[in-house]
């Protein structure tokens, strides 16, 4: 028996359905992109004769500022030009094309001639949106970051809505001690410290306990994360009734300022944006790089996917699967828990009840629309910022849409973006699975 | 390297499954380890690769006992395993999956350094034939690539010690013979090498030794040359068996299922099905042989309503069911005994009676209106267990209690219950004792004989040539070849499957 | 995307043997409960910190009980009420005596209905956390409806709210239930999130003319108090009324229908082995879709009841996340109508005496959302119960199948 003929791979043989099912979603993307363009220039005919004021800070809110009047028309031009070359570009080059990258190109023409159609000639200083956005962002994709490690590791994390308003609580209250115990001077600077710190710290403990319940008792990742959520908002609101609210001393922390980058903060209409922020926002920067590079080139990494996808495979070459499970929900809580001291320490001031107001679970839809990589959900990130900031600004300015419409966008956008629409995205294969050995 | 295992014993609940097994290979030696389903061999192994501690002996390498508390430690031991099952992350490429867990790492962020592992990859991958491609991903890679790519991970490790379990179950005869060509070839390097598997002509043609193992226990150990397929089989299953049932004479009848022309694709849109064109008649089996991964499956799931067809046309007692569903399937008469009987079959945590009316739930006697008939379901299910002999406390018992045999035989009492025109049945007995097998076998035949049509795919060679009275081979997605019973040999039949043709 | 549903088929199998698990479960929050009263109690601990322990003890743990004990009176009734109706005999005696119960059935109403609703979806194999969007919009949908007919007579806008609430509840648990079946959009998220738009839309409806009382700002609406849902005791000013009655005939129902019911059939073997049922004929889709809308229903429905039963104005506050809680019962309940009524009652109990409790004592009712937190916890993981009070374990899968994965 001559065995000559190898099996013919099939694979490789024809142009696979899934190829031809992406081109012709590319096809229509870019139709569609396309259409979007000469809607814009069907907008701007209309708009050509009225007018808006932007403006932006130079180098310092509230100081220099650069005006651009414009009409909405302009914008809409702008839009269109925008979106149209896009479309085009999606069509010569198919599915190969990062759409979701491109987003960035022209979905922000399309909401700046918006807004400026809807601000009716008022003058809307865009420096703030922006960096309103990039705020808004850090807790978002902190959180996204987080139930990211734990996907990634085999775990579902959807305790970080939990993880958040606990974080914010305690947060303040050790910033709060700090400041009493230490003084004025001493507390400034301590307690901006601590304050994140016993945050991070209560967040790994959810963190554990999650883990420890799910790997040791099997209880069921959902349920453990659904029950830490509702025992958080219990625990938290109970903490505020009854301690809070009376010895308010415990919930006034030193507010952690904007820090300007020395030189950086200096370039023109950039800086304002970028360069004057929170610490927090710097860290998120560094923490999606350092992410982006730690899951996706060392070999933690590797071994941390491997835990997600297929953790038998792991298992039988030696590596901890347990281990390094419990070491991503210990390193997501000590995120998610930072992050929620943002919300207590950052501008607000003090702790309030339900401070998180389903920034978890928004950040949870970030990291899926990120496609479960860190520049991804923060993009994701960026654009459920945007959509708050631009709430924020409109209902500044007195532009008359119930607030409620704006408020729903996150939401809906969730829901579209879970349903496929914009693409499905794949997640670890085994995550949620309990690990069994042989 | 000297490789024993001694008195090795491991009980877990309710199951003794190595009772005081000693077996030894030496440097440069095949022990070949042969056994049926159920026999204890993967245990052992397990216990061999760290993944199990053993209730009690020992295991010595070069003559020095070794404890090995989990797989890190055995594998620095140097005992490498190849897996039944592979254990390769799908969305990994070769190389990440390869050294996966023995990762070379530079700079203090122990990034991984893919460079020098894919160079290694590429060195062992020359040194011993092992031709694959160290950039592709996992899941785009065919079956006897992926078995390449685990052999590889062992020997990244370096590897004295290889063991490969049930290596030829995904792979055609002309791949298995290549297969037996890199074991040999390691061998002669110096590689002690267990093969573990059912099938005894390859235990006979690759194995220095051979060692039989039964119920947990040894049963023998011999040297291929001093044996005969008969005693290998009687010491694995403990008495004479007749290695064919008696299938009598079959009298077909008009066609009940045909196939014409059908495409299908699979869940990865690939076409897994090119252009099948087969008949089955009332009273004759038509067993389809082949290698798993061939398009059986889809197959069968687009007869039985499960899938959707690209072109040609399926047709049951001459009706149209290309895009049917399950259930209009069914209600033409057909019983579907399923491939993996505790996903698709059963539902564990039901009893055995909600299981027996698990697809004809809807029909009288069991409901009418939507409401239940308890006394007539429980009635039709006592019926069901006693004329199948199925071993069940009470007809309460969750079904997920059950031994293998018994689960199998809760199925076909449902699929049997009414009468049928067609039987599709796939692996039936995979997994079962062999008793279990010889009821199923007899039941099938049974049913042909009262005038049902029955198309069996199964990958079992032999059941295949046991049953069928034509033997249909599928290949690369098409039906390559229908045999008669006379024409239908062993050798013919793996040709086809190994498509040659 | 990964699988983020809960192993039903481990939740809907398990049954108590006996009643342990519950009871040491429940005994166990509320041990825990105690431990951060005391952390909590700042004039306690300072008696503590100015060196006086045994004070503190004593003070610390007589605030426990009696927290506790205003726990209990406010959930079930003073004895000393009864022994006062006993001897005064006047109705309003023995409505005071039996307002705490009355109130205690009030408050498990909306519990039993919600309850059974996630329990429904639990054996269905879905996980529908959207039972607080569902609820409010049944009640925005009975308050409108009820606002809408108040010309007829009382009985027929009556039953067109209750009806309009289940309609309601029903479209909130089709969204994500279709989306689902078509798309396989988890159906954690999309419940959630349709959660705060259901918020968002009643806040928008609640501005309308058409729901605003004449005066005031606020986002509430008009009172309802032209129709109402008929008083079960005939005593003044207790507020229990027939939807408790309602409660439980759908409970039964509800048990009919999954137990004795083909439909029910189906939902429950697509929440054990959603393969299995497939591959016996029965469409995936359908069933999820069939098992939202039911939850939907049942929600919207509890939503209703409370809008034009109870409280009688609808407003944000109308939820008071009862969409969680329910989970919590389902749970506890066994994902069992009859195990659902139980535990909504001692739900209900606790409710109701926390108010009492935080009336008295000034302690802040969510130390019992984190008590029943603590509850769902222990029950979910009875083996972590087992272990502190060292139970024996049950043996619970008897004769361990010989399947390959054992021995082979």
């Amino acid at each position: 028996m001559t065995a000559t003929a190898a099996p013919v791979n099939v694979t490789s043989e024809v142009v696979s359905g899934a190829e031809r099912r992406a081109q012709r979603s590319a096809r229509i993307r870019g139709i569609v992109i396309a259409a979007l363009g000469l809607m814009a220039f069907g907008f701007a005919s209309n708009t050509m004769a009225s007018d808006v004021t932007f403006k932006f800070w130079i180098q310092e809110q509230g100081k220099a500022f650069i005006q651009i009047d414009t009409s909405p028309g302009i914008l809409w031009i702008l839009a269109g030009v925008a979106t149209g070359l896009t479309g085009m570009w999606q069509l010569v080059r198919g599915p190969s094309m990062r759409w979701r990258l491109w987003l960035a190109v022209w979905l922000p023409f399309w909401v700046i001639a918006i807004i400026g159609s809807l601000l009716g000639g008022k003058t809307a200083v865009l420096t703030n949106l922006f960096s309103s956005t990039l705020e808004y962002a850090f807790p978002i994709s902190m959180g996204a970051f987080a139930a990211m490690i734990c996907e990634r590791s085999g775990m579902f994390n959807i305790a970080v809505e939990g993880q958040l308003l606990v974080g914010a609580c305690v947060a303040s209250i050790a910033g709060s001690v700090a400041l009493q115990l230490l003084g004025p001077d001493t507390g400034m600077i301590v307690g901006p410290i601590l304050g994140p710190f016993v945050a991070a710290l209560a967040g790994m403990g959810i963190g554990v306990l999650m883990a420890w319940l799910a790997i040791s008792y099997r209880v069921d990742q959902i349920i453990s994360g659904t029950v830490i959520n509702f025992g958080a908002v219990g625990l938290t609101n109970f903490v505020y009734l009854r301690v809070l609210q009376g010895y308010t001393d415990f919930n006034k922390p030193p507010t952690i300022e904007k820090i300007e980058i020395p030189l950086l903060s200096n370039i023109p209409v950039i800086g304002p944006i970028f360069f004057q922020g929170t610490p927090y926002m710097y860290i998120g920067w560094v923490v999606m790089l350092v992410l982006t590079y730690y899951i996706f080139r060392t070999r933690w990494g590797l071994r941390l996917r491997a835990s997600g996808e297929y953790p038998q495979a792991a298992g039988t070459v030696g590596i901890n699967v347990i281990g390094i499970r419990y070491r991503a929900m210990l390193f997501a809580g000590a995120i998610a828990g930072f992050a929620g001291s943002y919300l207590s320490l950052h501008s607000a001031g003090s702790f309030q009840m339900g401070m998180s107001a389903g920034k978890g679970w928004i950040a949870i839809a970030a990291m899926i629309f990120g496609a479960w990589n860190p520049v991804g959900a923060f993009g994701a990130a960026l654009v459920f910022g945007f959509a708050d900031a631009s709430q924020q600004l409109l209902s500044q300015l007195g532009v008359d849409i119930p607030p409620q419409y704006l408020a729903s966008v996150p939401y809906v956008l969730t829901i579209v973006v879970v349903a496929g629409v914009v693409g499905r995205v794949r997640g670890p294969a085994m995550a949620g699975q309990p690990y069994e050995q042989g | 390297m000297r490789l024993e295992l001694r008195d090795i014993t491991k009980q877990f609940p309710g199951v003794l499954a190595n009772d005081r097994i000693s077996i030894a290979a030496d440097r440069g030696k095949v022990l070949g380890l042969l056994g049926e389903n159920g026999a204890g061999k993967t245990t052992l192994m397990n216990i061999l690769s760290g993944l199990y501690r053993p209730d009690s002996g020992e295991i010595l390498i070069d003559g020095e006992p070794r404890v090995f508390d989990d797989p890190a430690q055995a594998i620095s031991a140097g005992i490498g395993m190849v897996h039944q099952h592979f254990m390769l992350v799908p969305v990994f490429d070769v190389v990440e999956s390869v050294a996966l867990g023995s990762e070379p790492v530079k700079g203090v962020a122990r990034t991984f350094d893919r460079a020098t592992a894919r160079k290694r990859v590429q060195e062992l991958s020359s040194q011993y034939n092992l031709d694959v491609n160290p950039d592709a991903k996992i899941e785009d890679l065919p079956v006897g690539v992926r078995q390449r790519v685990e052999i590889l991970k062992a020997l990244y490790r370096k590897s004295d010690i290889l063991v490969l379990d049930e290596p030829s179950a995904v792979l055609t005869p002309g791949e298995t013979e290549e297969l037996f060509g890199i074991i040999r070839g390691l061998a002669a390097g110096g590689t002690t090498i267990i093969f573990i598997t059912h099938k005894l002509n390859e235990v006979l043609e690759v194995a220095d030794t051979i060692t039989v193992l039964r119920r947990g226990r040894v049963a023998g150990t011999v040297l291929p040359n001093e044996t005969s397929r008969e005693e290998l089989a009687n010491l694995m299953v403990g008495r004479d068996v007749e290695l064919t049932v008696a299938r009598g004479e079959a009298h077909p009848g008009a066609v009940v299922l045909e196939l014409k022309d059908v495409f299908i694709r699979n869940d990865r849109d690939e076409v897994s099905v090119r252009g099948a064109t087969l008949e089955v008649r009332a009273g004759e089996i038509v067993a389809v042989a082949g290698v798993q991964g061939n398009g059986q499956t889809e197959l069968v799931e687009a007869i039985t309503g499960l899938r959707h067809i690209d072109s040609g046309h399926i047709k049951i007692d001459g009706v149209l069911v290309d895009q049917a569903k399950p259930r209009k399937v069914s209600d033409l008469g057909v019983a579907h005994i399923p491939e993996d009987r505790m996903r698709d079959g059963l539902v564990k945590d039901m009893t055995v009676a909600e299981n027996y009316i698990l697809d004809s739930y809807h029909r009288e006697p069991y409901s009418s209106g939507g409401r239940f008939d308890r006394d007539a379901i429980s009635r039709e299910a006592a019926k069901g267990v006693q004329e199948f002999d199925i071993r069940t406390p009470s007809i309460q018992t969750h079904v997920g209690s059950l031994s293998g045999g018994n689960q199998q035989k809760v199925i076909v009492a449902r699929e049997f219950s009414r009468p049928v025109k067609l039987v599709v049945a796939a692996q039936p007995t995979r997994g079962l004792d062999v008793g279990s097998i010889e009821y199923i076998h007899r039941r099938i035949i049974e049913q042909r004989d009262a005038g049902a049509a029955i198309l069996i795919v199964s990958t079992e060679l032999d059941e295949v040539l046991a049953l069928g009275d034509r033997v249909a081979v599928m290949f690369s997605g098409q039906i390559v070849g229908v045999l008669t019973s006379d024409q239908a040999t062993k050798e013919a039949v793996g040709m086809l499957m190994g498509g040659v043709h | 995307m990964g699988r983020w549903t809960p192993n039903f088929a481990r939740l809907n199998s398990r049954r108590f043997g006996s009643l342990a698990i519950p009871i040491l479960a429940v005994l166990s929050a509320f041990i825990v409960g105690s431990l951060f009263l005391i952390v909590t109690d700042i004039p306690a601990l300072q008696l503590l910190f100015s060196g006086q322990p045994i004070n503190f003890l004593t003070t610390a743990l007589g605030n426990v009980v009696h927290a506790y004990t205003a726990l209990l009176t406010g959930a079930f009734g003073d004895p000393a009420r009864f022994v006062e109706a006993l001897q005064e005999g006047t109705p309003e005696a023995w409505a005071t005596a039996f307002r705490p119960l009355s109130e205690t059935l009030v408050a498990a109403t909306p519990l039993i209905f919600t309850g059974l609703a996630i329990a429904v979806s639990f054996r269905s194999g879905v996980f529908n956390i959207g039972g607080d969007g569902q609820f409010v919009l049944g009640a925005l949908g009975a308050t409108a409806v009820a606002l809408l007919f108040r010309d007829f007579p009382a009985p027929v806008t009556l039953i067109a709210s209750l009806l309009a609430g289940i309609v309601f509840g029903m479209a909130w648990g089709f969204i994500p239930g279709f989306l689902k079946a078509r798309t396989g959009a988890h159906e954690v998220i999309t419940t959630i999130m349709l959660n705060y738009v259901a918020l968002q839309i009643v806040q928008l409806a609640l501005r309308t003319d058409f729901m605003r009382p004449a005066t005031g700002t606020e986002p509430i609406s008009k009172v309802i108090d032209f129709v109402r849902v008929p008083q079960l005791i005939p005593l003044p000013g207790l507020r229990l009324h027939w939807g408790f009655i309602v409660a439980l005939i759908v409970a039964a129902g509800v048990s009919y229908f999954l137990f004795r019911t083909t439909k029910g059939f189906e939902l429950r073997s697509s929440g054990l082995n959603l393969t299995a049922a497939r591959y016996a004929g029965m469409s995936a889709g359908g069933s999820i879709i069939l098992a939202m809308v039911v939850s939907g229903a049942l929600c919207g429905l509890a939503g209703a009841f409370q809008v034009l039963g109870t409280v009688k104005q609808m407003s944000n506050d109308v939820d008071s996340g009862y969409g969680w809680t329910a989970i919590a019962l389902a749970l506890l309940g066994g994902t069992r109508p009859g195990g659902v009524i139980a535990a909504a009652l001692l739900f209900g109990a606790l409710n109701n005496g926390g108010h009492e409790m935080q009336i008295e004592t000034g302690i802040p009712l969510d130390l019992l959302t984190f008590i029943q937190a603590l509850v769902i916890l222990f029950v979910a993981a009875p083996e972590l119960v087992r272990k502190i009070y060292r139970l024996k374990a049950r043996s619970v899968d008897s004769g361990v199948a010989l399947e390959e994965g054992a021995a082979a």
